[in-house]
């Protein structure tokens, strides 16, 4: 019998590449998590005060990895998908949830992390640095509360941190070290650097996608970027979904002059370079995470309107939806109950092109300089500002170039898929 | 025939009308749901309130909400869009100046996609199933999945920062002027070339696509079998009896295609540096430029509006049928 990947393998593949590379950080997480509930039952009140979304973030995750086997066995039978065998699209896609729920867990540094410029400036990809760790003086040994604190530092890298010094590399001499920043020697004693054991504490990091003008990890802004494109993705989506549905369904079951400004407005917007569109609402309402969500929203509603009306036009007089209407149902009722199921299968087809419209879309606006902001790692801002480096730093440009277009390539190729396995009629 | 040919014109052309005119509205709801008060964009109140209140009353801001969209309507219908804060010239001059770059651009690679993707497609028909086929198929799919803006700068990277082929950015060198009318041409295309390749690939792929998949669903129909099996040489069967029937579905994608176009211009233009009405618009937010953004929007909108007139024009000229499609 031939072997064929299934896409539980895959996902039990990367549980296991993760627990290789990230062993000691997934032990510190759930210590993290022990120490945390201990304090919830201690001290209530303080504990719920220290939680913001990066110990959510933490808490949450490092729950979700450790039952992940659990949940695939749990569900082995009622998640079919999980035996498909393995294309590349639905390897792309398995990662990108992956990385979307696990990214603190994946990197290991702080997306926005910022230390010794003059060192980690534009590294090249595999390229490593020394660590040096600063004496950061006696630890006080305060409330329970400061002792967890500490550690919640300690364990989720925060994006500034004082207490280390970045080197290209050392030289240990007998009480003191030399380390070069860009080729500028200093000098620092040992007595200044952690001692651990008697042996300073000195540890190397290696960029696995090199570094961009600020010294930020491009693995860690990639991984993390995948929050927002497909957080962005799917909140867009949404917004077309229940416009397009609302719309639609009052298009088709009133018609007349409803149907017929609705109508006009479809074609309007069709009409309009969608682009230009998103670019003047911006530019007269301003640019954040909300906003680009709502415009993106409100840009890609046409198509599930049409949808929805066509099918509820044709529907709307057979039998059933008059039994469903005689019997005393509400619009409301006949929608959810009747109306959906049949154009469901239609929908979450284009529901994916839609997704990946948006995504596109996303990357587009943040390319321009009209995305998300700068608080968030986006993959179009990452090419923006590798695209001023392009003669001194190609990786800058060219992996989140290339993620974004298997991310597009994948949802395309699904919704494919999905269209063809739902309307086997439809040839390619 | 002639009759109903121009009723479905005229039926055609109010829904322009309409379009344009819903285009217009939703420009003005947008001005006013924007934060902020106009005048006070133009100038600050603490610097002269009398001045403050002459500009107000010169923007007809002191009226009421719906005799403003009147005047709103009407300058533009006169063709007064207001005066760019940066040009400190009338914004229709600075739009037109930008908007004829654009248009050449968008019409050369137009050209492009369709000569290139016909190509492509009626090689790989040939052998359906076959190698090239095989090949450009997939090449497509990657193809069209490719954002402009990602594309452009891998073609930055390997043609002119490693290979120094060709310019980055810019649409002329710059001793333009001296050089002789053949090298004056020789230098547009040398400098379009990157961004012409950027802006059609998604196309071709897309209509690559269309064609090839119509041009196989066609061969496959009972005619050409018969055609076929009368005798009748291969060429004349593509000529006469596929093509048409496989260009047909095309030109309602091509309708579509023009918005993929001029928004795939303005990022393409953004890249390059070129001197076109995309990188006006995104110039003019950036200044805060309103009254020139406004301008380009409207602009791209009825530049949209005309090109899809004309496109649902040949088809009519095309297809007797679509008269009747149209009619409804």
């Amino acid at each position: 019998m031939k072997f064929k990947p299934r896409i539980w393998y895959l996902i039990i593949l990367s549980w296991l590449v993760i627990i290789i590379f990230r062993a000691e950080l997934l032990l510190n997480l759930i210590l993290l998590w022990i120490k945390y509930s201990y304090l919830l039952m201690s001290e209530f009140g303080n504990a719920i005060h220290i939680l913001d979304f990066n110990l959510f973030d933490a808490l949450l995750s490092i729950k979700l990895f450790l039952i992940i086997p659990v949940l695939l066995y749990a569900f082995r039978n009622r998640l079919s998908w999980l035996k498909n065998s393995i294309n590349f699209s639905y390897t792309v896609i398995v990662l990108l949830m992956i990385s979307f729920i696990f990214a603190l867990i994946i990197t290991d540094e702080n997306p926005d992390f910022q230390k010794d410029l003059k060192a980690t400036k534009l590294l090249s990809p595999f390229s490593t640095v020394m660590i040096l760790h600063l004496n950061k003086g006696e630890k006080s040994q305060g409330t329970s509360i400061e002792e967890f604190i500490n550690y919640k530092n300690n364990v989720l890298k925060p994006s500034y941190d004082e207490s280390i010094v970045i080197a290209n590399s050392i030289k240990i001499m007998s009480d003191y070290i030399i380390y070069t920043q860009k080729g500028i020697e200093k000098k620092i004693t040992l007595s200044a650097l952690w001692v651990n054991n008697g042996v300073a504490d000195i540890t190397s990091k290696t960029y696995i996608l090199g570094t961009d003008e600020f010294g930020r990890d491009i693995f860690a802004r990639i991984i993390y970027g995948t929050r927002i494109s497909l957080l962005v993705g799917i909140s867009a989506v949404m917004v077309s979904l229940i416009i397009g549905l609302f719309l639609g369904f009052i298009a088709g079951f009133k018609g007349g002059v409803i149907d017929i400004i609705f109508s006009r407005l479809t074609d309007l917007f069709l009409a309009f370079p969608i682009i230009y569109l998103i670019v003047l609402i911006l530019a007269l309402f301003g640019n954040s995470i909300t906003s680009v969500i709502i415009v993106l929203g409100l840009s890609g509603w046409m198509s599930l309107f049409k949808i929805v009306k066509s099918e509820v036009l044709s529907e709307k007089n057979k039998d059933y939806i008059l039994t469903a209407g005689m019997l005393g149902l509400t619009k409301r009722k006949i929608l959810t109950n009747e109306i959906l199921p049949v154009i469901f299968i239609p929908l979450v087809v284009s529901i994916v092109f839609q997704f990946s419209n948006v995504i596109l879309a996303e990357s587009a606006l943040s390319y321009l300089g009209l995305g998300t902001g700068s608080s968030y790692p986006s993959w179009g801002a990452m090419i923006e500002s590798g695209q001023r480096y392009v003669t001194k730093a190609w990786w800058m440009i060219s992996f989140p170039g290339l993620i974004l277009i298997f991310t597009i390539f994948s949802a395309n190729d699904f919704g494919k898929r999905l269209n063809r396995s739902i309307n086997p009629g439809v040839s390619k | 025939m002639n009759k109903e040919f121009l009723k479905a014109l005229l039926k055609r052309i109010i829904s322009s009308l309409i379009t344009l005119f819903l285009l217009i509205s939703f420009l003005f709801i947008l001005i006013r749901l924007s934060p902020g008060d106009p005048a006070q964009k133009y100038l600050s109140a603490e610097f002269s309130p009398e001045l403050m209140k002459k500009v107000t009353s010169d923007f007809n801001l002191d009226k009421p909400v719906f005799n403003q969209y009147i005047i709103f309507v009407v300058n533009i219908f006169r063709g007064d869009l207001g005066i760019s804060y940066n040009y400190r010239l009338p914004v229709l001059t600075v739009v037109l100046q930008f908007l004829s770059f654009t248009f050449v651009f968008a019409f050369l690679s137009f050209i492009i996609q369709m000569v290139v993707s016909f190509y492509l497609a009626l090689k790989s028909i040939r052998n359906p199933g076959g190698l090239f086929d095989k090949i450009v198929s997939k090449f497509s799919l990657v193809a069209y999945a490719t954002p402009a803006f990602v594309l452009g700068l891998f073609l930055i990277y390997i043609f002119s920062v490693q290979l120094d082929l060709f310019p980055s950015s810019g649409s002329k060198a710059l001793e333009f002027d001296s050089f002789s009318f053949a090298g004056k041409i020789g230098d547009y295309f040398w400098h379009l070339t990157l961004p012409l390749i950027t802006l059609s690939s998604a196309g071709i792929a897309m209509f690559y696509k269309y064609l090839r998949d119509n041009l196989e669903d066609t061969y496959q129909q009972n005619f050409i079998l018969n055609l076929r099996a009368s005798g009748y040489d291969e060429k004349i069967i593509l000529k006469k009896h596929v093509l048409p029937n496989a260009i047909r579905p095309l030109l309602s994608v091509a309708g579509i295609e023009l918005g993929i176009l001029l928004g795939g211009a303005l990022i393409t233009e953004i890249i390059f540096g070129l001197p076109g009405m995309g990188r006006l618009m995104m110039d003019s937010v950036f200044s805060r430029d309103y009254p020139l953004v406004i301008g380009c929007a409207l602009a791209a909108g009825l530049l949209m509006i005309i090109s899809n007139f004309i496109a649902d024009l040949i088809k009519m000229k095309i297809d007797k049928r679509m008269i009747k499609g149209l009619m409804n």
